[in-house]
């Protein structure tokens, strides 16, 4: 952190006053003026709220694809196919028993098992072979769709957010202070803090298990360099299956939260996949804190975006992306 | 440094490849350590050293396919530090590689072609070249010089190790090349064609100066007028080829110490 | 790296076969003499439906398809916008030209749109590979992709250029020296010439300094910057040229359906110029055009004979999506590398040598 501020020290400058900006834009009271030009704070932050759990979300679809991607050097084309499968999972279970909290744990296995049968079955007979890896899952990310397409047709589902969970709770931050000198406190869906509070910790703890454990620094290393995991004697191939399981019970995982907080249709499979590749070469490739940077970023674009220049919210999202690329391919967080 | 090193060292304008505190790190590694070297125009020069002694790191940064991290290169006095690889070539410099990087999907007459074109103007041509297309004809002679016009139509996949490492000299001497760097051309050779590759090396004219990254003696001081020995990164001594193999450090260290 | 190297074990055998005299492909290959005659002579054949929905399609679909093989299988560099670059040309037609969204469309004579729109979409696709190519290997894949995805969610937001989800309907096709140049035979022979003109352009170009050195970069990007080539600007040059191929299908396209809308530019049919190249073979440019033909007669019959067979003839991707993975497993060189083995096999001594020592 402080070699970036001294090597970049106009850069430094220009993310503190963003950060500084943003703060006074959440915290204060907004003047008539402002509130004249950019609309009411309510929406602002309701967007900037947005973004950062939407971020989550993202967080969640993209952390198993980099990580995928960062030891595998494998492009999972078919990664926004396990997260509507996870979704639909999600969706099943939770619709026969009533709970939220099983449907996540089915939708976890379920697609880490599917996740295990591609590495097992497919990936590992084409191993360093990149390229042919992903025809492969361009291939199966469109027979998956298909068969989903097949058994759930073409309709929208959304998963029951569970009663406890129901319902906005206030928040202490003042949107607007009325005539009378009452404040207006921001009142926000609290399944939607939670799901940002979950990925926060998954975030988290992904983060932990990489750094402090040792199948997690055997997963760095590989990351780093893959020649070091053959040199180190390490059961390579249990070391993949664990980590495509790991990532595709995230993308599952992700799919039931998308399908409450969202909805589950035919078309979502290829959002989120293009949700992940933009975080992902934003964030940089292989990086669990670039993707969750990426997240952050590409989420808030996308609903600042939706609120203040509804047209061109996609091209915010996709300017990031070229931004990005021209100034650091590698990605922001990337190691090289 | 002893007179002949500084007989040998030229410093100045007049200089082929002036390398000044050159280093170069990999993460916290030093590759090279503050080289310092001066070659002149039309010297033949060895480079000898253990494996990871950064010779072949000297290279890449000669070239630019690595920059160096800090230190300045300057080629025939141009000041090439921070020039892409291409634009070095295009000024003379060329080199081959340890590990031949050829274009095997292409045949030999092609592989050829290209380096002639690369150096050329018409990088870009969408007009293929006729019967009497003056590259094509540089071509041919390239191809003969290093005995592969039986082969020319053949893909390079399908040469013998051999011949791939006779068509590396021959990409590396399209043009006009000024200054070549020549990256254990006899590797895998048999004695016969360590034999041609000598004579190669003998009969290039004599403007054209080398640096050769050598393990066998036999070949490398037959074609050399001095040699630098490099030792972790770092020139160890510099000098002449019969100073050097009768150095007792150097013998210590390299000659004595059995190599691969 | 290590998709360039990929590319270079699918490309392998195109260079392996061509003969090495610098003249013109197959013209010593009687099979080559009969399908051009067939092409040519194909309006006696065919009625109109076949004329234009299956045979203008697939010429215009494969040459959408010939420029990503020129992308991917010279020069390593496989991208997914290929699709997307056709589809912002049609838009670009529909937007200067005549249509009936009248609030839109500037209503421009189609010779002045036409050259455009093709300027357009080359400038459009050349940015977006100088984007592709700050990055190596895999990655294109992802960007392009990524390029792809944010045009088509663009086009269905945008309603001042690109008129949102309904697209530009009633795009007016050219009419001049008498002739409505969108009837199907007229229609037919226009296709078929620029599909040749690609087709021998890319074959042609293949063998020029620039083709060659395209390879180059395929095979050894290092090696070719220490030859004294500009590998960044080679590759981007390789952009330009199947940018201005895909435009020039993405104009055909637009003329035979009279209307683009996004649907046509969906992520999903992006990925179906990938699968047809592949299907067809991406090492040579006749690939593409083979790969067409059995993308569109699948898209056209897969529902009728799903349903003789007893299945559910929605399932076309399914099929389409199998195809491609069996494809992918059994043969780096599509239909046209399983025909040649098929071959082969069927004359054990051949004259021609057999792969030469296996690859690394």
């Amino acid at each position: 952190m402080t070699r970036f501020v001294e090597r970049h020290p106009a850069w430094a400058l220009i993310v503190i006053i963003a950060i500084a900006v943003m703060l006074w834009l959440i915290f204060a009271v907004w003047p008539p003026g402002l509130e004249e030009a950019i609309g009411r704070k309510r929406v602002f932050l309701n967007a900037l709220f947005n973004g950062i759990t939407l971020g989550g979300l993202y967080f969640l679809v993209a952390s198993g694809f980099t990580l995928i991607f960062g030891l595998m050097r494998n492009v999972n084309l078919a990664h926004g196919s396990l997260y509507l499968f996870g979704g639909y999972v999600g969706y099943a279970i939770s619709a026969s028993t009533g709970s939220w909290i099983l449907s996540f744990i089915v939708a976890f296995i379920l697609t880490a098992l599917v996740g295990v049968l591609l590495q097992v079955l497919v990936f590992r007979r084409m191993e360093g072979q990149d390229l042919r890896q992903t025809m492969v899952t361009i291939g199966l990310s469109i027979v998956f769709a298909d068969l989903m397409l097949w058994a759930c047709g073409g309709d929208f589902y959304q998963i029951q957010t569970p009663s406890w969970l129901i319902g906005p709770i206030e928040l202490p931050l003042l949107t607007a202070i009325k005539s009378s000198g009452e404040p207006v406190y921001l009142r926000y869906p609290l399944v939607r803090l939670v799901i940002l509070l979950a990925s926060v910790i998954i975030g988290v703890a992904m983060w932990l298990a990489l750094n402090r454990t040792r199948i997690g620094m055997i997963i760095r290393a590989g990351v780093d360099d893959r020649d070091i995991l053959a040199a180190t004697g390490v059961r390579i191939q249990i070391v993949f299956v664990l980590v495509f399981a790991l990532g595709a019970g995230l993308a599952g995982i992700a799919g039931v939260v998308g399908g409450t907080f969202q909805s589950l249709s035919p078309g979502e499979d290829i959002r989120f996949l293009l949700a992940s590749l933009v975080v992902v070469i934003v964030g940089g490739m292989g990086s669990i804190p670039g993707a969750a940077l990426g997240a952050l970023i590409i989420g808030l674009a996308e609903q600042l975006g939706s609120v203040y220049i509804p047209t061109y919210a996609i091209v915010v999202t996709f300017l990031i992306m070229v931004l990005v690329l021209a100034v650091r391919p590698q990605g922001l967080l990337a190691r090289r | 440094m002893d007179s002949v090193a500084q007989r040998l060292s030229v410093v100045g304008a007049g200089a082929a490849l002036e390398l000044r505190g050159v280093t170069r790190l990999f993460g916290a590694l030093a590759a090279l350590t503050d080289v310092t070297i001066t070659v002149r125009p039309g010297e033949r020069r060895a480079v000898l050293g253990s494996n990871g002694a950064g010779k072949t790191t000297l290279f890449n940064c000669i070239t630019g396919d690595f920059p160096p991290s800090s230190g300045t290169i300057r080629f025939f006095g141009e000041d090439v530090t921070h020039f892409p690889p291409y634009e070095r070539i295009r000024r003379g410099l060329r080199r081959t590689y340890q590990i031949s990087a050829l274009f095997p999907g292409l045949t030999v007459q092609d592989n050829v072609y290209l380096a002639c074109r690369g150096v050329s103007r018409g990088r870009f041509s969408f007009l293929r070249p006729g019967q009497n297309d003056a590259l094509m004809h540089a071509t041919d002679s390239l191809v003969q010089a290093v005995h592969l016009s039986a082969v020319k139509d053949q893909r390079v996949a399908e040469l013998a190790h051999g011949q791939q490492r006779q068509l590396e000299i021959a990409l590396a001497l399209a043009g006009a090349p000024r200054f070549v760097l020549f990256d254990e051309p006899a590797a895998g050779l048999s004695p016969t064609e360590r034999a041609e590759l000598v004579e190669i090396l003998t009969s290039l004219p004599a403007h054209i100066g080398y640096i050769i990254i050598e393990h066998d003696m036999d070949v490398a001081l037959r074609v050399v007028e001095s040699v630098t020995m490099m030792h972790n990164g770092r020139i160890f001594k510099e000098g002449l080829p019969e100073e050097i193999q009768s150095d007792p450090e150097v013998q210590e260290l390299y000659l004595g110490g059995g190599h691969e | 790296m290590s998709v360039t190297h990929d590319a270079r074990v699918h490309a392998r055998p195109a260079t392996a076969q061509r003969p090495a005299v610098r003249g013109w492909p197959d013209i010593n290959n009687p099979a080559a003499w009969i399908v051009a005659a067939i092409l040519l002579i194909m309006p006696l054949i065919a009625n109109g439906f076949f004329l234009i929905e299956i045979f203008a399609t697939t010429l215009i679909l494969g040459t959408i398809a010939l420029s990503l093989m020129f992308l991917a299988g010279y020069g390593g560099m496989v991208s997914l916008m290929q699709l997307t670059i056709a589809g912002f040309c049609a838009y670009m037609v529909a937007v200067f030209g005549a249509s009936g969204n009248a609030n839109i469309s500037l209503g421009w004579p189609w010779w002045l749109a036409v050259p455009m729109a093709l300027t357009l979409a080359t400038i459009f696709g050349t940015l977006g590979g100088a984007l592709a190519v700050r990055t190596e290997g895999i990655y294109t894949i992802m960007i392009t992709l990524a390029i792809g995805a944010a045009f088509y969610y663009f086009t269905n937001q945008n309603w001042a250029i690109f008129n949102g989800h309904t697209g530009i309907n009633n795009v007016s096709t050219p009419h001049f020296w008498g002739v409505n140049w969108r009837s199907d035979i007229p229609f037919y022979y226009i296709v078929l010439a620029v599909a040749a003109l690609c087709y021998f352009a890319v074959d042609y170009i293949a063998r020029a300094p620039f083709g060659l050195a395209l390879q180059g970069v395929r095979d050894n990007p290092r090696r070719m910057a220490a030859l004294g080539f500009n590998v960044n600007a080679h590759r981007v040059a390789a952009y330009a040229v199947a940018s201005f191929i895909a435009g020039l299908a993405g104009v055909l396209q637009v003329w035979n359906y009279r209307q683009i809308s996004p649907g046509t530019v969906s992520v999903g049919a992006c990925i179906d110029v990938l699968i047809i190249a592949i299907v067809g073979g991406i090492a040579r440019p006749v690939g593409p055009y083979i790969g067409a033909l059995v993308f569109v007669l699948l898209r056209t019959f897969a529902l009728d004979f799903l349903v003789k067979i007893g299945l559910d003839g929605n399932r076309f991707r399914l099929l389409i999506g199998l195809g491609f993975l069996a494809i992918v497993f059994w043969s780096s060189d599509g239909v046209i590398g399983l025909w040649q083995r098929w071959r082969q096999s069927q004359r054990p001594r051949t004259d021609r040598p057999s792969g030469g020592p296996g690859h690394g």
